[in-house]
């Protein structure tokens, strides 16, 4: 699993740059975020916008991810594609996360606290 | 030109020198050459829809019973005579050409084909009609029958290879299922389950067009199969485990692999289950697409979209809408069960209880455990609405919970659809009654405003203009042609029912009918039948309540009082039977096996002197009905009262000149009606007395056995070697269905009454100038049952959908 990071003000931006997240990936992403998480930032905006599919598995990834980060930390996303975003809508985790159309978008929001 | 696209299609698509095409390469090249036409009034008639912003029904049904299309295609396009002519200067002709085509048999009967004539007069009505299906790999079984036994082969109906169907793979969709439901919070601190875990199948739409009469709308029925998501195939390619991307690409696609027949036991069946969801899926999924392509927010869904539920089997249809109003677009759960109330529409096709579909709720959380989230939280709120209602009465609750309690809890489709729908109704007079009365009646107290009847119709274009193309030309000489699209007109006919010239020319396209049915039989079965006989004719699915069971003990009794009593009085007959029985239905198997051994029998004796002929024709589907209904005389109506929903055979039959020996059931009722008692032969116990004598247990066969000695001869024959030399005692488990486990189907109750109705229909027969009378009437007042009639009445009572021309 490709990722690509940078800080923005209180986040992490974690870009994927592969474009799936399925059960091949799945652990891969996890333990990139928690490399992340322990490089000291638990705030992280999630750039999907490379990414074309993301299976069930992938999902619950990101939601263990969520989870892995605690009460403290956050995991935001931005950048979902119609075919993703529809995944998220799907299994309701829209209601779990803040979701933004862009990394900009989000970046404002987050900065406007 | 019709013929230079034939050439066309001949040279490009086929990739033959014209001069050498063969009949299939002929059909193959006009049925593309079709194609283009309906193609360019499919999108014209699209264009038309969306500019008007119609609403649209969506007919959802596990089964369409197509058959062949280009005949009807060319008919309704008006392209027949033209067909014919550049044949014809191929040295060929549409009657060698159009048996080329395979039927499309994504149907067991009545339900199927209903559905395939709602969609012809959907668009011969121009209203936007879409059907929804399941594009099958196989269709329902190949009939054979090898020494008198039903044998079942696989139908590759050609679903990847049909003319007129495209597929539309840029508008495939996803389908999850399987997985669990994690109960998590949302970022306001409520409960937000969520569906993780599931596998993902791909839905891909193929589209066959639908076309009306006279050729301006073509509406389209948009089937889908199965697919493995390819990214998954891919990944486990690129590991190198290729038999496991095999088996698993296998595993998806087979939810589209196979029709399966009725009366199989399909509940309980894991793959039915996915299929049904998987249809349901695709279908809401689209449906959507469609609507919010033009609408920003769900407000106007109901005014635009009407979701008619063909039977329980899409009835998941109210927890998926429910499902994606409230979970993806975010609905609030009292706005989405507003909008899902408002769309759906419920047809109840079956009285039998053990039709009447449930799933065991292990079964269902396994395979969709959100849905059955879903469903718990619609019965919850639904048995509270009930207690509200009927304070206090816990009975009832029990009894109208969509969950019904037991060892194994079971979610029961009828009732989410009754729920789930603001419209509820049978197919038939009595049948609607009966749901009413019999089926769900403390439904109906709860919303009898939900509750109608619309009784089935039959499209006159494919079952008279195309099917009997002799009488279609009579009528049309006598009264013009304006009965193809308002079948009514045919009333003009009653008039020229006493008419010697009228009656001399109706009978002779009868008697050319029947002559060519003749030749199909011998060219089946090998058997000679005599076209002056009486073609007595029960072609239907194979089941003990349809009771082909009663016509074979009517045919072993008139083969005994003929060969044992010397009776010759009637006409000779030909019996001609047709059905496939379910695979796994024993009694109906053995049933087939009896008919053809009855068959075999009295045609080995040389005292019949072929008086009598029975036949059983293999392999019974749309096309071969086409050619026995147009040359029958007698149709055999002769189901259990109660038990037929309504019936569509009959229907055919009657419009096309048969008389209809018949008990007051399903749709015969009406039929009766509208032809008038004289012109039907009426036989039988009624639903209520069927009824009455079922709940005091006072039906004895026994009884009937012992006083009625020629009952007695019949069954003692069944008993015995009489039909089965070969295997002495094979036809005693039917002998043991009726006087050992109390004749559930009435038969010897009826057997009198139906003997006796037997004897009018062979003196009437012989009484030329009053048979041909009440047949002509029977043309003349079945204008009732075209299916443009019980469309219009779903469109103005049920869908709220209007012509768009």
């Amino acid at each position: 699993m490709q990722v690509e990071e940078r800080s923005v003000g209180s986040y992490t931006v974690v870009t994927v740059v592969d474009a799936r997240i399925d059960a091949q990936g799945a652990d891969d992403f996890r333990a990139e975020i928690t490399r992340v998480a322990q490089g000291g930032n638990r705030r992280i905006l999630l750039d999907l916008s490379e990414v074309t599919f993301i299976d069930s598995t992938g999902l619950g990834a990101i939601i263990a991810s969520l989870k892995q980060l605690g009460p403290d930390g956050d995991l935001v996303i931005c950048g979902a594609r119609n075919s993703v975003g529809s995944l998220f809508r799907l299994t309701r985790m829209d209601k779990v996360f803040r979701i933004f159309a862009t990394s900009d978008e989000a970046l404002a929001a987050l900065a406007a606290g | 030109m019709l013929s230079d696209d034939v050439r066309f299609h001949l040279t490009y698509s086929i990739g033959k020198e014209p001069a050498d095409a063969s009949p299939a390469d002929l059909c193959r090249a006009l049925s593309l050459a079709v194609r283009q036409r309906l193609t360019d009034v499919r999108l014209a008639t699209e264009r038309r829809y969306s500019e008007r912003d119609a609403k649209r029904v969506y007919y959802l049904s596990m089964e369409f019973l197509i058959g062949r299309s280009l005949d009807n295609n060319l008919l309704n396009l008006g392209l027949r005579d033209e067909a014919e002519k550049l044949l014809s200067a191929r040295g060929s002709s549409l009657d060698s050409v159009l048996p080329q085509e395979r039927d499309a048999a994504l149907g067991n009967g009545g339900l199927g084909r209903l559905a395939a004539c709602f969609l012809d007069s959907l668009a011969t009505l121009g209203m936007p009609g879409y059907g929804y299906g399941i594009h099958y790999e196989f269709g329902l079984f190949k009939q054979e029958i090898v020494n008198g036994e039903q044998r079942e082969r696989p139908d590759h109906w050609f679903a990847h290879d049909s003319p007129w169907i495209v597929e539309h793979l840029d508008e495939a969709c996803l389908v999850p299922v399987y997985g669990h439901v994690e109960h998590q919070l949302d970022r306001a601190g409520n409960y937000n389950p969520m569906w993780l875990g599931w596998k993902v199948l791909i839905g891909v739409p193929h589209d066959l067009p639908v076309v009306g009469w006279e050729g301006k709308t073509v509406n389209v029925l948009r089937l889908y199969s199965a697919r493995a998501s390819d990214e998954f195939d891919m990944q486990i390619f690129n590991d190198g485990d290729y038999f496991k991307a095999v088996e698993q690409k296998a595993a998806s696609e087979t939810v589209s692999k196979v029709l399966y027949p009725s009366d199989s036991l399909a509940a309980g069946r894991e793959l039915r289950l996915v299929q049904e969801y998987f249809l349901v899926a695709c279908a809401v999924r689209d449906i959507v697409r469609r609507y919010t392509k033009a609408h920003a927010s769900f407000d106007a869904f109901p005014s635009k979209v009407a979701i008619q539920l063909n039977d329980t089997h899409p009835a998941l249809t109210v927890a998926e809408l429910m499902r994606l109003l409230v979970d993806e677009e975010s609905l609030d759960w009292d706005r989405a069960w507003e909008i899902t109330r408002a769309a759906l529409g419920y047809t109840n096709h079956t009285l039998l209880p053990e039709a009447l579909e449930k799933w065991s709720v292990p079964l269902f959380e396994k395979v969709l455990p959100r849905h059955l989230q879903i469903i718990y939280e619609i019965n919850r709120r639904f048995l509270e609405e009930v207690s509200i209602r009927f304070p206090g009465d816990v009975a009832r609750l029990r009894d109208m919970s969509i969950v019904e309690e037991g060892e194994t809890k079971q979610i029961r489709m009828a009732y989410l659809s009754i729920v789930g729908s603001h419209s509820v109704n049978g197919v038939a007079a009595l049948h609607s009654e009966l749901v009413k009365s019999t089926l769900v009646p403390r439904f109906h107290e709860m919303w009898p405003e939900r509750f109608h009847n619309k009784t089935n119709g039959v499209t006159p274009r494919r079952w008279l203009l195309g099917a009997n193309p002799g009488l279609a030309a009579l009528v049309t000489e006598a009264i013009g042609p304006g009965w193809v699209s308002d079948l009514d007109r045919l009333r003009g006919l009653d008039a020229l029912a006493g008419d010697a010239a009228f009656q001399e020319k109706f009978a002779a396209v009868k008697r050319e009918n029947k002559v060519r049915l003749a030749a199909l039989i011998r060219s089946l079965t090998r058997a000679k039948v005599d076209p002056d006989s009486l073609f007595d004719v029960q072609i239907k699915r194979i089941h003990e309540y349809k009771r082909q069971l009663l016509l074979v003990l009517h045919v072993i009794h008139d083969y005994f009082r003929l060969v044992q009593d010397g009776d010759v009085s009637g006409p000779p007959r030909t019996y001609v039977f047709a059905g496939k029985a379910a695979p796994g239905y024993a009694v109906a198997r053995r049933i087939i096996r009896l008919i053809n051994s009855v068959g075999e029998v009295i045609r080995k004796d040389p005292r019949v002197k072929g008086r009598i002929e029975v036949v059983f024709l293999p392999d019974y589907r749309v096309s071969l009905a086409e050619a026995i209904v147009p040359a029958a005389d007698l149709s055999e109506q002769i189901s259990t009262a109660g038990k037929e929903a309504s019936g569509t055979g009959n229907m055919k039959l009657s419009m096309n000149g048969a008389l209809t020996i018949g008990t007051l059931d399903g749709a015969n009722v009406e039929i009766r009606e509208e032809v008038g008692p004289e012109n039907f032969f009426l036989f039988g116990l009624t639903a209520p007395e069927v009824e009455r004598m079922r709940r005091e247990r006072s039906w004895d066969p026994w009884g009937v056995y012992q006083t009625d000695a020629g009952v007695r001869r019949v069954m003692d024959s069944l008993a015995g070697d009489v039909f089965c030399p070969w295997h002495p005692g094979h036809f005693l488990p039917i002998f043991r269905r009726i006087l050992g486990e109390g004749d559930e189907y009435f038969h010897l109750a009826d057997f009198g009454s139906y003997e006796e109705a037997h004897r009018r229909v062979g003196e009437t027969f012989l009484d030329r100038p009053a048979w041909r009378a009440m047949a002509i009437r029977n043309v003349a007042r079945t204008g009732k049952f075209s299916s443009d009639r019980t469309i219009r009445e779903y469109a103005e009572e049920v869908w709220g959908v209007a012509p768009v021309l």
